[in-house]
């Protein structure tokens, strides 16, 4: 299970440039999001303590992070009122968002996307998205704030030279964006020209087309700005990862998300655990997804937990190493909120409440296990909002806001 | 007078309305809102209050009227409508659906209309997969309006995959065609065995796959002798392959694949091509569109090495050896090339001439002066920074590309000719029309009897797509290799096997099409399409090749029909177990065109089936509970009836049931199979061919079914119950002619429904 050693991310190290070189990073170090969504959820009775308040004995699932908690809140029982009219996997779309549009196949802004409104602007990407795994339709979980699905992106491979790559044709690419902009305006032109001549149905439809076309413009104008700086250069090498191995696919994932944020390439990363069928250990009888489907079988929890306890081992050592980083004056980890949590309650039972959620955070006063029922999971993504500068008195269904850094 | 007389009509109207509307309101109030109504609220369904507001939500509304004609609801156990009573709310519910059309939401094209579209126009054969997104899949279809989201990501996407084509298409210098030869010492294997190891081995003449690790094994090229400058494709293009490569120790044909990724690291393999390679065959050639930074690796597909587990050096089995291979490209056929022409018919062309010329070649249809000036602008733009005219008729292909009046099709209320034709040609070809059709849809020819179009578009090559990406998502043919079969449980079932499976499906299909053959055997039929492979697989008399032939089977054979394919019982099955509710849910679906959702109450709680060692066991415990019940009575018998097919779709007597002990070692126990079930009306199925027997007895029901699903595949929409006359009388036709596939598809087509938004 841990070919891997157990931190393959010991390994990177920045080479140049250096941020503060270019005078990018501002006096006060900004303040970054990680979030972690597992939609199979985790096996709840290993994870949640026995007792509420400060974690004395950890059950073996939430032990692995046992290096964090101080600075861990974590929530059980949570609830996603507005997500309950779907099936399947679909209603996982939602977990972000604490909303779920089942006919429209729309939604409503998520929480990372909301965070990077906020303060997406100043890097190269307002936002980096992780897909779970290849070509999974209800694992969009992104959501701008029009409502439509945020790219993501689904391949570590893709993600890196999308951070890292060197462009080699600057010049020709500043035509080429000079160009699209010029194109966007004409197609926002006749989509605009062609809407009036449609009837209401069609019209909403063509609205979609609109809006994406004006964020395509801003996205464009960016890419114009940034198309002059250099990307970051980084001594990490993505080569050899399982795609088919939870672990090996985990700590990869992890990796760039920490990457991306240390070298100031975004400051809101969303990353989902994979679940796909044939997603598992390479020895391994049974998927991942197979196995959350337990049927309370004991020799499949057994397994099951094992991959459990594979993930979370590797989110602890992403967390580490964000302790480890220094960015400008503080660590990444003191820079960075990360929370942690899944769609489901039990993907056993296949239910959208009941959920937990992780919120790790320096700067919080008190930590510990806080036991809810019924509270929507808004509250907290609202008092996360809130901890970030955001004015807001309201987000998806909430009906009050945790304060996380108590 | 005037107001008097518009008082009384409005009244009347009024008056049977309110009478029609207090006649359901007291069938609901009798029978259903002690249920649904203010007490409770099974299933979230009220229906106390204003008839009006129930009717707001169609899918509720359709779902009341057959469940009240179904007679599922009142449930059993509760006091019953009379026959009259019943008949009578399913009138008046019937007539209020019928009054509202089912909306029919814009469309976009789909990744593969766009790709077989910028064919047709042409003539490059673009592989999309890694510039547009993968489509949304609705209740079966990725052609439904309803689900094409756009985002900010698909419009980027779209400028992005433009600009590609019009690169390609319209470029500034003529590509340089270039030579490569390959030989023993350019060949290589993956990282863990470059020069050989795992069972594959190279030697002096050539390079030996054995495929005895398949997710390794494979063959890949450096361009200089024993070194590691891969061989990277410098230019998107057209490329001729000659391979000159045979099979050892084999008394068959054999498969090569052709895939593209770095083949020392074999995991992020794209197959794009299987190449049957007949028995004693020397090589072959093939041609294939490859892109900048495109790598080619050679995989030996049929390969039967043992897997895991044995003695690489001790196989002593079928293998491939590859000597030599020669690239050629791109492959220019004459420069200018016919799509430069076609775009560009004239040397110098105006900033307008060029939009209209280019909008009208995209679309057939022209652009509006309203529409056209902003493209105007983005050509005058260019043209006065001084770019040459194919400068200029790039920018402009590549915002035609990007705009509505590409990416969306034009569909009126009712359909112009030309519109109807893109209608019909986006249904059987998937793809534009041609000049023909166009011209039918024109003169209105087509609109008074299309049966000549459709019997022309049905016999050409394009029509193939349709069978492909029809049957593709109708069937699920795709998922059939979702679960790679374990080895060490299924020896005999190998890559090319799965990959019959999932072609079997689609060649019965093509054959009942073009045969003019009865859609009854999609239910049962005295005969399977099989190749060599899967002829073996069924254990049926030898078939040679590749080819798919009709077989006839022994009149003791369960096989024959949708239901007995072994792809179909694949599919739905996981690692090592069957899923009975997946095949019997799969059957409603496909075959029924049921839509089966949990109701929105329902919380799954999955009963503890600790104890339990079959399936069946575990499911009777579902079934106590009375909110799965409703459905489950429905699909739990259809599955069940076919336990006696494994997870690979052989036909078994017992459960093995299989627990992994260690990586090689498995632990098999028998348990006995039950699959006695009842049907919801009292039918009993215990095995496949009673199950087929049951689904020939609702023939009718199942073939307007499947009609349905070819209705909503050609319209983009989900078929509602305001279809019913439109798929009744489809079925009727097609009766007419012994339920001849093609018959429906040229009654589907003639339909005026066909010829509506």
């Amino acid at each position: 299970m841990q070919r891997r050693t157990f931190l393959k991310g010991a390994g990177v190290a920045l080479l140049l440039p250096r941020l503060e070189s270019l005078g990018q990073v501002a006096k006060q170090s900004p303040r970054r999001l990680l979030t972690i969504v597992n939609h199979l959820s985790f096996y709840q009775p290993e994870l949640l303590p026995k007792a509420t308040g400060a974690i004395k004995e950890p059950p073996p699932l939430l032990a692995n992070l046992s290096d964090h908690f101080e600075h861990l809140k974590m929530y059980s029982g949570l609830n996603n009122p507005a997500v309950q009219n779907g099936f399947g996997h679909t209603p996982c779309v939602g977990i972000l968002s604490g909303y779920f549009n089942k006919l429209h196949r729309k939604n409503r802004i998520s929480i990372d996307q909301a965070v990077a409104d906020n303060m997406g602007e100043e890097t190269r990407f307002r936002s980096l998205v992780f897909q779970a795994g290849e070509n999974l339709n209800f694992s969009q979980i992104s959501w701008d704030k029009h409502g439509l699905p945020v790219q993501q992106i689904d391949s570590p491979r893709k993600i890196f030279n999308l951070l890292f790559q060197v462009n080699e044709n600057e010049k020709v690419q500043q035509q080429i964006l000079a160009e699209d902009r010029s194109i966007l305006d004409a197609v926002l032109a006749q989509a605009k020209s062609m809407e009036k001549r449609l009837n209401a149905t069609d019209r909403a439809k063509m609205d979609e087309y609109l809006s994406s076309v004006r964020d395509a413009e801003k996205t464009v104008r960016k890419q114009a700005r940034w198309s002059g700086r250099p990307k970051p250069k980084v001594d990490y090498e993505i080569e050899a990862f399982d795609r088919k191995s939870v672990d090996d696919y985990v700590g990869t994932l992890l990796d760039l998300a920490v990457l991306a944020l240390e070298t100031d390439s975004t400051r809101a990363v969303t990353v989902q655990i994979p679940f796909w069928e044939g997603f598992k250990e390479p020895d391994m009888g049974g998927n991942y997804h197979d196995l959350s489907h337990h049927g309370k079988k004991p020799e499949k929890i057994e397994k099951l937990l094992l991959l459990e306890h594979g993930i979370l081992k590797r989110i602890s050592a992403a967390l580490s190493t964000m302790k480890e980083r220094k960015v400008g004056s503080s660590s990444l980890f003191d820079q960075t909120t990360t929370l942690l949590t899944a769609s489901m309650g039990s993907a056993n039972a296949h239910n959208f409440d009941d959920l937990p959620a992780l919120v790790f955070d320096r700067r919080m006063k008190s930590s510990g296990y806080w036991r809810k029922k019924d509270v929507p999971m808004s509250n907290l993504y609202l008092g996360l909002l809130q901890h970030f500068g955001v004015e807001r008195n309201h987000f998806g269904e909430s009906n009050g806001a945790f304060d996380l850094l108590a | 007078m005037r107001p008097g007389w518009m008082t009384l009509l409005l009244c009347c109207a009024l008056c049977g309305g309110a009478q029609a509307e207090s006649a359901l309101k007291d069938f609901f109030t009798q029978h259903c809102v002690k249920c649904h109504g203010p007490k409770k609220q099974k299933g979230k369904v009220r229906l106390d209050g204003a008839i009006d507001r129930l009717f707001a939500d169609a899918q509720l509304a359709e779902t009341l009227v057959s469940v009240i004609e179904d007679g599922e609801m009142p449930p059993k156990e509760a006091p019953q409508p009379t026959a009259a009573a019943r008949a009578n709310a399913v009138k008046l519910l019937t007539r209020r659906i019928l009054a509202s059309r089912p909306a029919n939401p814009i469309k976009r094209l789909t990744r593969a209309e766009y790709a077989n579209t910028l064919y047709d126009l042409f003539g490059v054969d673009f592989d999309f997969n890694d510039l547009l997104p993968p489509d949304h899949v609705e209740a079966g279809f990725d052609k439904f309006g309803e689900s094409h989201l756009m985002s900010p990501h698909q419009v980027m996407a779209y400028l992005k995959t433009a600009r590609f084509v019009a690169e390609h298409l319209l470029p500034d210098a003529k590509p340089e065609t270039r030579t490569w030869e390959f030989e023993a010492p350019h060949f290589h294997g993956s990282k863990n065995f470059a020069v050989g190891g795992g069972g594959d081995y190279r030697d002096g003449d050539g390079y030996v796959l054995t495929g005895f690790r398949p997710y390794r094994s494979n063959v890949h090229f450096s361009t200089d002798p024993d070194g590691y400058e891969r061989f990277i494709v410098p230019a998107f293009g057209l490329y001729r392959l000659e391979v000159q490569a045979h099979s050892v120790k084999s008394n068959e044909g054999e498969v090569i694949g052709i895939n593209l990724g770095d083949g020392r690291h074999p995991t992020t393999f794209r197959n794009i091509r299987r190449v049957p390679m007949p028995h004693g065959a020397k090589g072959f050639t093939t041609e294939l569109i490859l892109k900048a930074g495109d790598q080619l690796a050679f995989t030996f597909d049929s390969a039967r090495a043992p897997g895991r587990g044995g003695d690489p050096r001790k196989y002593k089995g079928p293998r491939m050896r590859f000597t030599h291979l020669k690239v050629t490209g791109p492959l220019i056929e004459a420069w200018p090339t016919t799509a430069m022409r076609d775009i560009l018919p004239k040397p110098k062309m105006t900033p307008a001439e060029l939009v209209d010329h280019i909008a009208l070649l995209l679309t057939q249809r022209p652009l509006l002066a309203k529409d056209r000036a902003a493209f105007v602008k983005v050509a005058r733009r260019q043209q006065k920074s001084g770019a040459s005219t194919m400068a200029t008729a790039r920018n402009v292909l590549i915002a035609l590309l990007t705009s509505p009046h590409f990416i969306y099709k034009s569909e009126s209320p009712d359909l112009t000719g030309v519109e109807l034709a893109h209608r019909l040609s986006y249904f059987l070809w998937n793809s534009v029309p041609d000049a023909e059709l166009l011209a039918a849809g024109k003169s209105g020819a087509l609109a008074k009897d299309p049966s000549a179009q459709v019997d022309r578009l049905l016999a050409d090559k394009k029509a193939d797509r349709f069978i492909d990406d029809y049957t593709r998502q109708w069937l699920q043919r795709d998922k059939v290799d979702d679960f790679g079969p374990d080895v060490r449980v299924y020896k005999d079932v190998r890559r090319m096997t799965v990959d019959s499976m999932g072609r079997e499906g689609r060649e019965l299909f093509a054959h009942l099409l073009k045969n003019d053959l009865s859609m009854e055997h999609f239910i049962d039929s005295d005969f399977v399409m099989v190749n060599d492979r899967l002829a073996r697989f069924y254990g049926l008399p030898k078939v040679k090749g590749d080819d798919f032939v009709p077989a006839k089977l022994p009149a003791d054979s369960e096989r024959g029909g949708l239901v007995a394919q072994a792809g179909f019982l694949k599919l739905t099955s996981t690692d090592f177990t069957t899923s009975p509710i997946h095949r019997g849910s799969w059957i409603l679906k496909n075959l029924y065109n049921e839509k089966i959702d949990p109701p929105a109450d329902v919380v799954i709680n999955e009963p503890d089936i600790r104890g339990t060692t079959t399936v069946r066991e575990a499911l009777l415990k579902h079934q106590q509970f009375a909110s799965c019940a409703r459905c489950h009575s429905k699909i739990d018998p259809l599955g069940f009836a076919l336990e006696y097919y494994d997870p690979v779709g052989r036909k078994r007597s017992e459960y093995r049931h299989v627990e992994v002990v260690s990586t090689k070692k498995l632990k098999f126990t028998k348990v006995p199979i039950d699959a006695t079930m009842k049907l919801p009306d009292g039918r009993e199925v215990r095995d496949l061919p009673t199950l087929k027997a049951a689904l020939m007895a609702d023939q009718e029901k199942v073939l307007k079914g499947i009609i349905g699903k070819l209705i909503s595949y050609a319209l983009g929409r989900e078929t509602t119950w305001a279809d019913r006359s439109y798929i009744d009388s489809v079925y009727k036709t097609s009766k007419g002619r012994n339920h001849s596939l093609r018959a429906a598809i040229e009654a589907i087509v003639a339909h005026p429904e066909f010829g509506r938004k």
